[in-house]
């Protein structure tokens, strides 16, 4: 009857299901007999060899699939004569463990306890499975006091866990001692994640490091070392943080998270030129291979990346998109005002795009890309800045054809955030409504923002006309929205949008007064300068343009006037690229706000000056 | 005519022949005193479909119809004529608790024929079997009993049995009864051990027993004595006779809801039964051709399992009062009729169904719930269906994969191509992409941290040392003296070629004095602290990016660096190993240990000039005594996890073992399976005195050996070895194996580990390349001083930029031209001769330098 299966273990997958197979009917076979204490070491040991085979052939552990192990223990109890149809598995194991005192079933008990960690472990029982590891261990040396003060539970038990020795008699497909590397490993790291997700930072850190120093596979070292360099980044230590990274690298460059992450923390270090290249071979690397699916390793049938499956390590392993990664890297060059190369990396991200939307752009929420207008509108933005106005003109051309049909003819927004925000009590529909008009409003910016560029563009070309008239319909854009509120009161509460919106409107404004001071149509320079000045009062570049468009008109005494108001109230906050709220304009805002800035402000100031000289002598 | 409360249905020739016990209408006969036993013949009607009365009989008895009861019916052969007839067994209580038994024959004219009777003073009730004879058969407080009516006597079987689990006939033997019973051991097996046999671990066995010759046949050839305990009702499905072995199949039933097949005795098939408690077993052969075990359970439901590839549940019935096989519906096979418990309906054989799970299918009357099923099978069938679909899936992923990889390379060499082409249209020349913009660029470059302790051994180096030998000490270990003598470190750095020799101080006129011995030497590194702080605490320095390769400098610096890690710390000791016994057939003996070495003294800085210099450094004495005693003997004790010695002991061991080094790599596992091998398995503990080396305490042969576990990355290692002798070398080896993740590829090691070996390879090769084209060129320089050739020598053409000379035709006959001169040149250039001694000196350097580098290929290979 003893048909005695040994597995052999270089097994490809699909050796392995058929192996599981056979290991499933030689299983049902002496489950057939009543259970007898002789045979049951074979059994338990058929059952492990068996279930072995049942989690190399599945993709994770599966919870079901633990129910060999009760039927197994069920057996056990009925060969001594006792019952446990109704306890919980984890009462089952204790009844056994305590009850069952056979010499020969020990060994075969313990692996399958092994097993049972394992699946424990999957599951995220923690507990239950330092539980069991206290029965197995008590069971071999009573006497032993397993954990001391500080260390791991968990880790100290499986640690103190004497793995039986493996018999000549009843081979096993997969070492019981491998098995225990591998609980110890996967113990380590999910505690460590536990923890890096509970912030307690030193403690998972210390817990990676264990599960870095235990028997795993290069893909999931590579992780293990990802997630370390999470752990040092988040505390505040960059440089452990890329040295962990680049661990991750050498382990295994298949691992591009490792990557991104690099240049995440070059980002956060500053170190510009790094994280372009970081990106850049990230983008190489993910054009090249796309991230393959998990090619198992034949060698073994449990393993580490089984058990440990956790939504933060899914996050932290996230593979980035190409598209994404493109993106990145034109925004970043941007930012940094490498304009050649964020026209390129903005091009070759648009001509993505071309490939088709769905392919190219992750529509899941973790998606770093922006809206699509918006990177319309960044690139540009680069390209303006690249002197290529032309094509600037054509793309900033694509937004506003695309929003024609989706800008309303009028808009009534609050101008405040408190009204907005705090809907009353049926919140559904007016939640609804107001993200409506957000996205209407975000539309309107993009279109407003697409005239103005496209002015910009044309006064860069020398066509002051056609600027002015690419500025005003911006303008007659923006006047479709009414803001309501009290405009008195210091506007600290602006929404975003609305905040956006009225840069757009000024920076129109100063623009198309600098095309009409260029027509010398002075008198409507000044209109909208005054007008700029109202919507943001103080602001440097509408005063500016002011005092020379009075002293323009030959308005001398008045010029000086407001020159020397606005040179001697406090020259407001530099920081010309953030909102009033310490948000930044968006990115594509960037290039308007630089050329709006007035440009002769020295000679400007020695003009008034000289005049109010002369005056005061008169 | 009243129905009698129970019928029996039994299958005859394709009709239907329904039993059952009515009273007499007829008032002028005594109504109580006499009992009606009936048979109806049902046919099936095709057209129909329905079963229809063909005849029918009546036999009277005399009894109460209270005290009368029908027990059994069965075909069996009628042992006169050969006919196998319709047999009823009936019972009729009697005065006195004893109890007649009638067993009645039914001819084709529907007379019942009383075949014979017998009297017992209990009742029938444990496995009753009608056979050939006719007889009967039963258990009764665990005796079997069979009458036939040939003799018309109750005979008995000299066992005791607990069940019977099949009746029926096997060829060469006649009627055989399979049983069980307990298990008879014998005496010899031994009560505290395990029992290995199956009957003894279950307790129970299968017998056989010819009713005909009355004798036992052993059970093994039906099933395993294993499946005595479990097994309810068998159906043997085959038997033969083969080169005088019963060679048998059959179906099993168990109490474990299981039906096994079993062929020669062996389990061949499993099947998971759908109900509880399975109690009887027969088969139907269909119009497919195919095998069926119809299944029938206490709670009245049928199961039917179908013979495939594996045992699969094919169908399955609830609420079944009766299920016969027979060819009712006169097609040539069998089909199952399936009588359904129907109380609404008292007419008999309304509610029916006559299936053979093909073709054939007729029902009647019901509103049954049939369990569409063959579902199960067809669960695994899906199962397996999906995976293969699931791979088709994957392998066209893949190359689907391939495909777009394959056109990005396209689409890539396309716009290069249209790029060049642009760049021809105007006039510009074309740049191809470089390698760095095509491929990968390291990010980080290698070089590690050195460790901080490397600064303060340059001013140790400088200082004089006093006493430059610090110890002399021997050990005795197996059949070997070793003589250790410890060199302070900065005497030692000032050595080269160091051995030590043993010279005898007594005057033995016979021999030499010199002792031949055989050198080492050899450095332990301390104890150190495992990793005192944890790198968790610091933060490292910012790193300085190294974005340029050109920049060579970094690389000359890390390489001084990395040689004198290996001269790090630990003072070294030399080492004198002899054989033992040749000196100790003197008894007593005392030598005079000498340490001779080159001492270099400095000059300059790069001139050395070296000194040959003999220092004695004491004198050992050996006795026999002493030996016995133990005194010079090691002592390696297990202390805690440690394993205690002194470093003198430490280093004879090292000393007398032979040395083997591995390098272990993994291509996908960490190695940490090595380390848990070397503390668990092999039991080793770490030398207190240097935590690198381990001492085995495993009990045996291996006891004594020494490993070296380095690991230079979590996927790549050294291990050495220390051992006695080659045959523990490979005990731990195939230990080893046993242990490697699979993955691994292990490499002995000659000398030195491969890092170092590529090294010095590199330099080596450097070297001869070096040593050729210095000679080369102070042979031209010399040469060129005396001729020049041809008119420009100075231009090569390799200098001039090819592409604009290949633009056009004439640039390309320039070109050929410059190539032409070019060749004259170089022959001539080969006809030139050379001096002597000159030649003999170049050979010399370039063939040394050869032979230094071919060494290095040779141990690294």
């Amino acid at each position: 009857q003893a048909a005695r299966g040994s597995g052999s273990g270089g097994a490809a997958a699909r050796e392995a299901r058929q192996q599981q197979g056979s290991f499933g009917e030689l299983l049902l076979r002496m489950r057939g007999l009543p259970a007898a204490l002789p045979t049951l070491p074979l059994e338990l040991t058929v059952l492990y060899n068996s279930l072995l085979f049942t989690m190399g052939a599945s993709d994770s552990a599966i919870e079901g699939e633990a129910e060999g192990i009760r039927q197994g223990l069920l057996r056990v109890l009925e060969a001594c004569g006792a019952c446990g149809q109704d306890l919980s598995t984890e009462e089952l194991w204790q009844k056994v463990l305590q009850e069952v005192t056979a010499e020969e079933l020990q060994a075969p008990l313990h692996r399958l306890g092994g097993l049972q960690a394992a699946w424990w472990l999957a599951a995220h029982r923690l507990g239950s499975t330092a539980g069991l590891f206290h029965l197995l261990s008590n069971a071999g040396d009573s006497g032993r006091a397993c954990c001391t003060e500080g260390e791991n539970e968990l880790l100290s038990l499986l640690k103190a866990w004497r793995v039986p020795a493996e018999e000549a008699s009843l081979p096993l497909v997969q070492r019981t001692e491998d098995l225990k590397g591998i609980l110890c490993t996967a113990a380590a790291f999910l505690q460590g994640l536990q923890e890096l997700e509970a912030g307690n930072f030193p403690a998972a850190f210390s817990l990676l490091q264990e599960a870095a120093g235990g028997f795993c596979s290069k893909r999931v070292l590579a992780q293990i070392y990802t997630c370390l360099s999470c752990c040092a980044q988040r505390m505040g230590k960059p440089q452990t943080a890329l040295q962990h990274l680049k661990r991750a690298l050498q382990v295994d460059f298949q691992c591009l998270p490792a990557l991104s992450h690099a240049a995440a923390v070059y980002h956060e270090l500053g170190e510009t030129d790094a994280e372009l290249q970081a990106l850049a071979l990230l983008y190489e690397a993910l054009e090249k291979n796309p991230p393959a699916a998990a090619s198992s390793s034949p060698y073994f049938l449990i393993r580490t990346e089984l058990l440990v499956h956790t939504p933060l390590l899914a996050t932290l392993l996230r593979h980035c998109h190409p598209s994404e990664v493109k993106y990145l890297l034109a925004q970043r060059c941007l930012q940094d005002g490498r304009v050649a190369d964020a026209v390129e990396h903005y091009l070759d991200f648009l001509a993505l795009l071309q490939e088709g939307l769905q392919q190219q752009v992750p529509l899941d929420g973790s998606s770093a890309l922006p809206r699509i207008p918006e990177v319309f509108l960044e690139a540009a933005s680069a390209l303006e800045q690249a002197g290529r106005h032309q094509d600037a003109i054509t793309m900033c051309e694509e937004v506003i054809s695309r929003t024609t049909d989706l800008i309303p003819r009028m808009l009534r927004v609050e101008e405040r955030l408190e009204q907005m925000e705090c809907p009353s009590p049926g919140a559904g529909l007016a939640g609804g409504l107001l993200s409506q008009k957000k996205e209407r409003l975000c539309c309107l910016a993009w279109r407003a923002a697409g005239y103005l560029h496209q002015g910009w563009a044309w006064a860069m070309l020398g066509e002051s006309k056609e600027a002015v008239t690419q500025f005003s319909r911006g303008l007659g854009d923006l006047l479709r929205v009414q803001l309501y509120g009290s405009g008195v009161e210091p506007k600290e509460n602006l929404l975003p949008e609305v905040e956006v919106l009225q840069k757009i409107r000024l920076l129109s404004l100063i623009g198309r007064g600098t095309q009409f001071l260029e027509l010398g149509r002075h008198k409507e320079a000044l209109l909208d300068f005054q007008h700029g000045l109202q919507i943001s009062p103080g602001d440097p570049a509408a005063a500016s343009y002011l005092v020379q468009a009075l002293w323009k008109l030959d308005r001398k005494q008045e010029a000086a006037a407001h020159w020397q108001k606005f040179s001697q109230s406090p020259p407001g906050e530099d920081g010309q690229q953030e909102g009033r709220q310490g948000r930044p304009f968006p990115l594509y805002l960037a290039s308007c706000l630089k050329q709006a800035v007035f440009p002769h402000s020295e000679s400007l100031a020695r003009s008034i000056q000289d005049y109010l000289g002369t005056r005061s002598r008169d | 005519m009243l129905l009698g409360e129970p019928e029996q249905f039994l299958s005859y020739n394709g009709e239907v022949l329904l039993f059952y016990l009515s009273k007499t209408k007829h008032v002028e006969e005594a109504a109580d005193k006499t009992m009606n036993l009936c048979v109806r013949r049902m046919a099936f009607n095709r057209d129909t479909k329905l079963f229809v009365q063909k005849s029918s009989g009546v036999f009277k008895m005399h009894a109460s119809h209270l005290k009368i009861e029908i027990i059994c019916c069965s075909c069996t052969m009628d042992s006169r004529t050969g006919i196998i007839l319709p047999c009823i067994l009936m019972k009729k209580k009697q005065r006195n608790n004893v109890v007649k038994y009638l067993l009645l024959l039914l001819h084709s004219s529907n007379q019942f024929e009383q075949s014979f009777h017998f009297q017992l003073d209990y009742e029938l009730k444990e496995d009753i079997r009608l056979f050939t004879g006719p007889s009967v058969l039963w258990r009764h407080a665990n005796k079997l009993f069979y009458i036939s009516s040939d003799t018309c006597t109750v005979q008995s079987a000299p066992v005791q049995l607990s069940s019977i689990v099949w009746t029926g006939e096997i060829e060469d033997e006649g009627t055989v009864v399979l049983g069980v019973k307990t298990a008879c051991l014998p005496e010899s097996e031994d009560e505290d051990e395990f029992p290995t046999s199956d009957r003894a671990i279950w307790g129970s066995e299968f017998f056989g027993y010819a009713i005909e010759t009355q004798k036992m046949l052993t059970g093994t050839c039906f099933m395993p004595h294993a499946y005595s305990r479990v097994v309810s009702s068998v159906y043997v499905c085959k038997n033969e006779m083969l080169k005088k072995q019963l060679r048998i199949s059959l179906v099993a039933i168990t109490v474990k809801n299981q039906l096994v097949w079993f062929q020669d005795g062996l389990p061949k098939g499993v099947c998971e039964l759908p109900y509880e408690k399975p109690c009887s077993v027969k088969t139907a052969v269909t119009s497919s051709n195919d095998l069926l075990f119809i299944v029938s359970f206490a709670s009245g439901n049928v199961g039917v399992v179908q013979r495939r590839d594996s045992l699969q549940v094919a169908s399955k019935w609830q609420k079944v009062k009766s299920v016969l096989v027979d060819d009712f519906i006169g097609s040539g096979s069998e089909q199952l009729l399936l009588l359904f418990k129907d109380d609404s309906n008292t007419d008999m054989l309304s509610t029916f169904k006559i299936t053979d799970l093909g073709p054939v299918s007729y029902a009647s009357g019901i509103n049954y719930k049939h369990d569409a099923s063959a579902a199960e099978g067809l669960q695994e069938n899906g199962l397996l269906t999906v995976q293969a679909l699931e791979t088709r899936l994957q392998a066209g992923c893949t190359s689907v994969r391939e495909l777009q990889q394959h056109l990005g390379l396209k689409k890539r060499v396309i716009l290069e191509s249209c790029r060049a082409l642009i760049d021809l249209v105007e006039e510009r020349s074309h740049i191809l992409p470089t390698a760095k913009e095509e491929g990968l660029v390291s990010l980080w470059d290698d070089v590690e941290n050195p460790p901080h302790s490397l600064s303060k051994e340059t001013s140790l180096a400088s200082k004089v040392p006093e006493h430059f030998i610090e110890k002399l000490w021997q050990r005795v270990v197996g059949d070997s003296l070793v003589v250790g003598v410890k060199l302070a470190e900065s005497f030692y750095l000032s050595l080269s070629d160091v051995s030590l020799s043993l010279v005898m101080d007594q005057d033995f006129s016979s021999i030499s004095p010199i002792i031949e011995c055989r050198n080492k030497i050899m450095k332990l590194n301390k104890a150190f602290s495992a990793l005192s702080v944890s790198s968790c605490e610091i933060e490292p320095p910012q790193k300085k990016m190294k974005l340029d390769l050109h920049s060579k400098n970094d690389l000359k610096k890390e390489f001084p660096k990395r040689c004198s890690r290996v001269q790090l710390d630990g003072a070294k000791t030399v080492i004198a190993v002899t054989s033992l016994s040749p000196l100790l057939a003197f008894h007593r003996v005392c030598c005079i240990v000498l340490l001779h070495a080159k001492k270099q003294k400095r000059r300059n800085d790069s001139l050395q000039e070296s000194k040959k210099i003999t220092v004695l450094c004491g004198k050992i004495l050996l006795s026999l005594e002493d030996i016995s005693n133990g005194k010079y003997s090691v002592k390696m004790l297990r202390d805690n996890s440690y394993c205690t010695g002194s470093m003198e002991d430490i280093l004879a061991v090292l000393a007398v073992s032979l040395r083997f080094s591995f390098q272990i790599v993994s291509s996908d596992c960490t190695l940490t399976p090595i380390n848990s091998w070397l503390l668990g398995e092999m039991e080793c503990t770490p030398f207190k005195e240097c935590h690198d080396n381990i001492f085995c305490h495993k009990a045996g042969n291996v006891y004594g050996t020494v490993f070296n576990w380095t690991l230079k990355n979590p996927f790549e290692g050294v291990l050495t070895l220390f051992c006695r002798n080659l045959t523990v070398l490979f005990q731990c080896l195939h230990s080893l194996f046993g242990v490697l993740p699979p993955s691994c590829d292990v490499k002995l090691l000659r000398s030195g580990s491969k890092g170092v070996l590529t090294e010095q390879l590199a330099l080596a090769l450097e070297k001869e390349m070096l040593a050729l084209r210095s000679s080369f060129f102070s042979k031209e320089s010399k040469a060129e001083n005396s001729l020049t050739w041809g008119s420009e020598p100075s231009k090569k053409i390799i200098d001039a930029p090819v592409a604009s000379l290949l633009d056009s035709e004439e640039g390309v006959q320039q070109f050929r031209k410059k190539l032409q001169n070019e060749q004259q040149e170089s022959v001539l250039s080969m006809n030139q001769t050379v001096n002597g001694a000159l030649y003999q000196e170049t050979a010399l350097k370039v063939v040394e330098a050869q032979l230094s580098s071919d060494m290095i290929v040779w141990r690294l290979s």
